[in-house]
């Protein structure tokens, strides 16, 4: 288990009158080497709860334990492998074109590696690697990331990030103002980061791609943890409580099943899934 | 970071809270002036500088403003006022009296005066920033220029455009808050990133200022571009004639509070004529009737 939440509370602006408490006493499991879904209402928290991950905010009680390498508790005193943890645990944050800054695309996604000491010429190559992966095109490296469309700017974020090589990746609502292939770029880049072995963590509220991308799902409502299991597992029980929607494929499989085709809703993931389990039982 | 926020809006219900914004203006400016009226005798400026400031504390303190907020926005005046101390100890004055010379430095003599001169402005200073502290943290941004477009309606007759300036000063501070928060999430992101905000080094940290201020600049510029359609799609004029939804009335409440204000502000007032007019004005030789100690 990489990452470990322990009694987390976390409470904005305390002892005013704008006190928010964000989080209240979330307990929970992060599985490594999968993609794991934090779901949940507009202002359930989730944002918060990751931002505890690489202590960009300190808990205001509890602690979160990453991998047995890093502890972020609520104690003063200074972390002194802060830098480690932020290179072995990245975020992506929403919105991240809004991060960019340099003169080129490539300076750009170098930027990160010269923070964390490596010289320019052998940073410039791991930001082309980087950029490749997220599918930039190479005519782009030497243009300004302000001339980039909103698609093109997100990638060139998550380069960013993904060339620091972290262990442990976050997500935070990555496809959100997306068209739909913009939308699949990334996810697809998501899953060739988990055949790397690399443990994501996705924030989103979007249940199709809890359904067809994500290993494990954990439900936040009101700062609470509410649920954590198998995507199949939430979309079984009464998910309208935590107002989430089924997804309009597994809503489908269920009425299938309720037909009487025997179906594993657990094992459907797309509609390929689907289809190859309807083609067995003919 | 925190301290940036020194001064921001907080939402209570307290008396002060209540006063309509354009009487919390006008006091202001009436104990801004008191406060500059300079008295001769450091013991009566004493006196009236801290009956002035036990004055703005008990209004601090009634309107739920911590104490530690306020200390916390000195802290960041600390480099100015040991400026000012130098400026005050070390530039001759021909005023200063020769007998009050307290130790001297080769052939310069370093004057007790000066530090009495250098005190009074530092005092100044803090009685200036409480007085802002109070009003911005009273007051609703919004309140604040419906109360100045109020004060700048005479302008009106001379074709100035005063909704144009208040609708523009209404924008700039709405959007403090905005860029305060949009600086707090570009520092996690670029933290995110590796960078070190805390550092020491002066390269580095002018990359990573760098590395906060463009995309800032960036985001502001869209917003900015952004609000002014908005603003343009739903016909705005900055000419046509509105009403507006919240008015701002005085009430009983605020009479009274001006009265107080204006009780603190005559006072010192008619010292400061009294001074002019030649009479001499020491307050420990009127309390105790002893003889003037400078
Ligand atoms: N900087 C802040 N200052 C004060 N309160 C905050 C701040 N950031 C978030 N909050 C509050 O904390 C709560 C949780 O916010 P958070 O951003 O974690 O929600 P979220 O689950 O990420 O929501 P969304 O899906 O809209 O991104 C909300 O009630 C929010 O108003
Ligand atoms: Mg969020």
């Amino acid at each position: 288990m990489p990452i470990k939440v322990n009694n987390l509370s976390y409470i904005y602006l305390p002892k005013t009158p704008n006190e928010t408490k964000a989080l209240n006493n979330v307990s929970l499991e992060i599985p490594n080497g999968q993609i794991t879904a934090i779901v949940g209402h507009t202002g359930s928290g989730k944002s918060t709860l990751i931002q505890t991950f690489n202590q960009l905010i300190k808990p205001s009680s509890g602690f979160v334990n990453i991998d047995d390498k890093f502890v972020v508790e609520s104690s003063k005193k200074k972390n002194k492998k802060i830098k480690d943890l932020r290179k072995y645990l990245s975020i992506v944050f929403q919105f991240p074109e809004y991060q960019l800054f340099e003169e080129t695309v490539e300076k750009d996604v170098a930027y990160g590696l010269k923070n964390f000491g490596l010289k320019e010429p052998e940073a410039i190559i791991k930001a082309h690697e980087a950029l490749k992966q997220v599918g930039i095109n190479e005519s782009f490296y030497l243009r300004s990331p302000f001339e980039l469309s909103g698609g093109e700017k997100r990638r060139v974020a998550i380069a960013g990030i993904i060339v620091l090589d972290p262990q442990i990746i976050v997500l935070d609502e990555p496809t959100a103002g997306l068209d739909p292939e913009g939308s699949k770029t990334i996810l697809d880049l998501i899953l060739s980061l988990k055949k790397e072995g690399k443990t994501i963590i996705l924030v989103t509220h979007d249940m199709n791609i809890v359904q067809s991308y994500c290993d494990n799902v954990v439900v936040l409502n009101k700062g609470e943890l509410v649920f954590q299991g198998t995507p199949s597992e939430l979309f079984s029980t009464d998910v309208s409580r935590f107002s989430i929607e089924i997804p309009p494929l597994y809503a489908f499989c269920q009425s299938l099943k309720q037909k009487g085709l025997n179906l594993d809703i657990s094992k459907i993931q797309s509609i390929e899934d689907l289809m190859s389990q309807i083609k067995e039982k003919r | 970071m925190n301290n940036l926020t020194f001064g921001r809006y907080s939402p209570y219900d307290t008396f002060v809270h209540r006063l309509d914004p354009r009487t919390k203006i006008l006091m202001m400016i009436l104990l801004m002036v008191a406060i500059f009226l300079q008295i001769p005798t450091w013991s009566t400026t004493l006196i009236l500088s801290g009956l002035v400031l036990l004055f703005l504390v008990i209004v601090m303190i009634t309107s739920k403003i911590k104490i530690k907020d306020f200390f916390k926005s000195l802290s960041a005046m600390w480099i100015m006022i040991i400026l000012l101390i130098i400026v005050y100890v070390f530039i001759p004055n021909p005023n200063y009296n020769p007998a009050h010379i307290v130790f001297k430095i080769g052939t310069y003599g370093v004057n007790y005066d000066a530090f009495y001169q250098g005190g009074y402005i530092i005092l100044r200073l803090v009685l200036m920033v409480m007085l802002t502290m109070i009003l911005t943290s009273t007051t609703k941004p919004m309140d604040l220029t419906y109360a100045l477009e109020w004060y700048m309606t005479p302008l009106k007759l001379v074709k100035f455009p005063i909704h144009i300036v208040a609708m523009t000063l209404s924008i700039a501070l709405r959007f403090i808050p905005t860029l305060l928060d949009e600086t707090n999430r570009i520092i996690k992101a670029q933290a995110s990133r590796g960078v070190d905000y805390n550092t020491m080094n002066p390269i580095k940290k002018i990359g990573s200022l760098l590395s906060l201020i463009i995309p800032l600049f960036v985001s502001a510029i869209n917003r900015s571009e952004e609000l002014s359609n908005a603003m343009e799609a739903r016909g705005y004029d900055p000419y046509g004639k509105r009403t507006r939804y919240r008015k701002l009335s005085f009430r009983w409440i605020d009479l009274i509070a001006f009265i107080v204000v204006l009780a603190i502000f005559g006072g010192i007032l008619t010292l400061r004529i009294m001074v002019a007019c030649g009479y001499n004005v020491d307050l420990i030789y009127w309390i105790f009737g002893a003889k003037p100690l400078f």
